[in-house]
């Protein structure tokens, strides 16, 4: 029973960090049908900052999302203004390219200046756990956890509750509506995809302490994130919250109940399965073009 | 295809969501293939004798090894300058041909293809991991060209009856842990630990090492209380760690390639469970990365076997050490530096030995003789594989030390593991 239970939570603390890695990439597909392939690459780029400045100064690296949330999400801002609204308009497949160039770009400037090594930060606490009734809960992954939720809370008040955010889910949902009713498109793809870029400020910290990395690292993440959205329904927020859990949990149970070999596999097969049912994901919108294509 | 609503402006639900994840789904593949394209090749010749010797390489200079792959050019480029500057090899002066490729299997064989039959080169030396020398070395053995590798110790390289593939290592995967094995041996029957844990990593490179230390340290009475193998990918080792701190084994053995040894060690400290002895196969090898990553308070008494050390008396070994500072800020090589440069010394010697680049001749010498190169006295059987012994290291006060064999040790006392900080 303690080992289902500790299963469980850790699965659900992995879950949550994974969601708000995997919110960001969701969001910016949804608003501007955009694969933003670079995604794995600016976690993996934010990580390298914190544990250049946490090596230096000692300032926890979680805490240091503070600082690097606004730089992304000014950098996201620059990237679609200089180079992503190009392709406005374009093919998936041609962000695809575009977005994947930008990831190889980064990963080889970390390469030059940060080199090619594993890195992780190790504040304090990396190392420690609180105890909860035989329950062991890792602190760095709990904090890493709550900075998650309380990021994805906020993007949820944004998106749910503000102008700014209900402009955002109107152009995802129907562009030239919402362009008709005098919302500027170019305007409100730029913000998602700065907001969208943002996250990785988080989560790039938080990914610091908790896995090792090197500037190839983000092969990995973009993998299992365009995964975790593919199953939630591409676009949708939800459907990256409970397609990271899904994941989180799968990792954790397969890992106690048979072995971690088969956890990536599962993953795919519930992937597998729930496209032959539902194939726009679990929280996925139906389109016309779906019925027609 | 796109349905366009007006002439010229596609709309953004113009791509069908089936397009689309199509397209998402199909660029998880395209990252795993999508591969840099080969240098641009001037045909270098090679009749003339005044002409340079071209030595053709292809290494994972970007994509998953893109580490060791950079420390092994790093290897091959002081050995090329050393050799060079004592007057080059056979009178001529020693030019390198590297290619990228990107750590992808069609891509290593495109590139030693090209190598070979458009570019003429002289000599090949290997690539990194054996996912990659697997396929490079058939093909220079199809075209009868002398294979030396620098890594690749995996028992299914050896046993495809290669003529010209040598592995410049002392041991192949399977014997790697004889040196560990050995060292328990010689213990008191009661300082030997009773139980173990052998996790291990899904690699050609680490499972084989795990196996065989699991079944030879059954043969010696140590009982075997958990086993499991995780994919490359795995980052989260909580669960594992649960697993292991509940069947309390007072040897815990790790095929870890790097990040997986960094994470089960924090995981088992979040537990706070730390077993009696550590032994881990190479993530221990990457002296500061490693330290850094789990403490380096909590490195003390940690083992892993390794195939260099920087402070050997071997021949060469301390202009390497020396030529590698004054180039990289006085950095430490990495063991795939190393193992590349010894790759190198083996074809030098190979070469000089023979006084010509006739490829059987060059095989035929290697397999009849030995080699001395930085990591010590190489020696091969009729497939290519090596038959000395590796190195024993430990953790011992935040460095790295050797501690058997004895003719190779650089402490002579074996310190125990201390629990975490």
């Amino acid at each position: 029973m303690t080992q289902l239970v500790q299963a469980l939570v850790l699965g659900l603390l992995i879950g949550g960090v994974y969601a708000l890695m995997a919110s960001g990439l969701t969001l910016i597909f949804g608003v501007m049908n955009i694969i933003n392939v670079a995604h794995g690459a600016l976690l993996i780029l934010v990580a390298f900052i914190t544990w250049k400045i946490w090596s230096l100064t000692g300032v926890d690296p979680i805490l240091l999302a503070v600082v690097m949330t606004p730089l992304m999400f000014g950098f996201g801002w620059l990237l679609y203004k200089g180079v992503l609204s190009r392709i406005s308009g374009s093919s998936p497949g041609m962000s695809v390219l575009l977005t994947f160039g930008i990831a190889i770009t980064i990963e080889g400037v970390l390469n030059v200046t940060a080199g090619n090594k594993f890195r992780s930060a190790t504040p304090s606490y990396f190392s420690e756990s609180y105890r909860v009734l035989g329950i062991s809960l890792p602190k760095a992954q709990v904090y890493g956890c709550l900075a998650a939720v309380l990021v994805l809370g906020l993007l949820y008040v944004v998106l749910a509750r503000t102008w700014t955010g209900r402009a955002i889910r109107a152009t995802a949902q129907n562009s030239s509506g919402a362009a008709l009713v005098g919302i500027q498109a170019s305007a409100v793809a730029a913000l998602a995809f700065a907001i969208g870029t943002a996250t990785t400020g988080v989560g790039g910290s938080i990914l610091s302490v908790l896995y090792p990395f090197f500037p190839a690292s983000h092969y990995d993440w973009i993998s299992r994130l365009l995964g975790i959205i593919v199953l939630g329904g591409m676009g949708s927020l939800a459907g990256a919250l409970i397609g990271a859990l899904i994941l989180g949990l799968a990792e954790t149970l397969t890992a106690t109940y048979g072995s971690l070999q088969w956890s990536t596999l599962i993953f795919y097969a519930v992937i597998l399965v729930v496209l032959l049912f539902r194939p726009q994901g679990l929280f996925g919108s139906r389109l016309r073009q779906d019925v027609m294509a | 295809m796109a349905k366009q609503d007006k002439p010229g402006h596609v709309t953004r639900r113009g791509w069908s969501g089936t397009t689309v994840r199509a397209v998402a789904t199909s660029a998880v593949v395209l990252l795993a293939v999508a591969a840099c394209g080969s240098k641009p090749s001037d045909n270098a010749g090679s009749g003339n004798s005044k002409d340079p010797i071209v030595v053709g390489i292809s290494l994972p200079l970007t994509g998953d090894f893109s580490q060791p792959g950079g420390e092994a050019r790093k290897g091959y480029e002081i050995w090329r300058d050393q050799v060079n500057a004592a007057g080059g090899l056979l009178g001529r002066q020693v030019e390198l041909k590297i290619t990228d490729d990107a750590s992808n299997q069609d891509t290593v064989v495109t590139d030693y293809t090209k190598l070979i039959t458009q570019d003429n080169v002289d000599l090949l030396l290997g690539t990194f991991s054996t996912l990659l020398n697997f396929p490079a070395s058939a093909v220079a053995e199809k075209n009868g060209m002398l294979y030396v590798e620098p890594a690749g110790g995996a028992p299914k390289m050896f046993d495809r009856g290669f003529k010209k593939l040598f592995f410049a290592q002392q041991a192949t995967a399977q014997h790697q842990p004889d040196v560990f094995v050995d060292y328990i041996k010689g213990l008191p029957e009661n300082e030997r630990p009773k139980t173990a844990a052998y996790p291990t990593q899904d690699d050609p490179f680490t499972t084989p090492v795990i196996e065989s230390m699991q079944k030879q340290l059954e043969d010696l009475g140590v009982q075997t209380v958990y086993t499991t193998t995780y994919p490359a990918d795995a980052t989260n080792f909580q669960t594992i760690a649960s697993a292991i701190a509940a069947a309390k084994p007072d040897l815990i053995a790790q095929g870890a390639v790097f990040e997986d040894g960094v994470g089960l060690v924090r995981s088992l400290q979040q537990l706070n469970y730390s077993p009696k002895m550590l032994f881990q196969t190479s993530a221990p090898s990457n002296a500061s990365q490693y330290s850094d990553g789990i403490g380096k308070a909590n490195t003390e008494g940690v083992f892993y076997t390794v195939s260099w050390n920087e402070k050997a008396t071997t021949p060469n070994n301390d202009t390497f050490v020396a030529e590698y500072a004054k180039r990289f800020d006085g950095g430490i090589p990495a063991e795939d530096a190393a193992d590349a440069y010894a790759a190198a010394q083996v074809v030098q010697a190979a070469v000089e030995a023979v006084g010509s680049l006739d490829q059987d001749k060059l095989a035929e010498w290697l397999h009849g003789n030995k080699v001395e190169t930085i990591l010590g006295s190489l020696a091969w059987d009729e497939t290519g594989a090596p038959t000395s012994d590796f190195l024993l290291a430990q953790w011992q006060k935040g460095a790295p030390e050797i501690v058997a064999p004895k003719d190779a040790a650089t402490v002579t006392t074996v310190v125990s593991k201390t629990p975490w900080e």
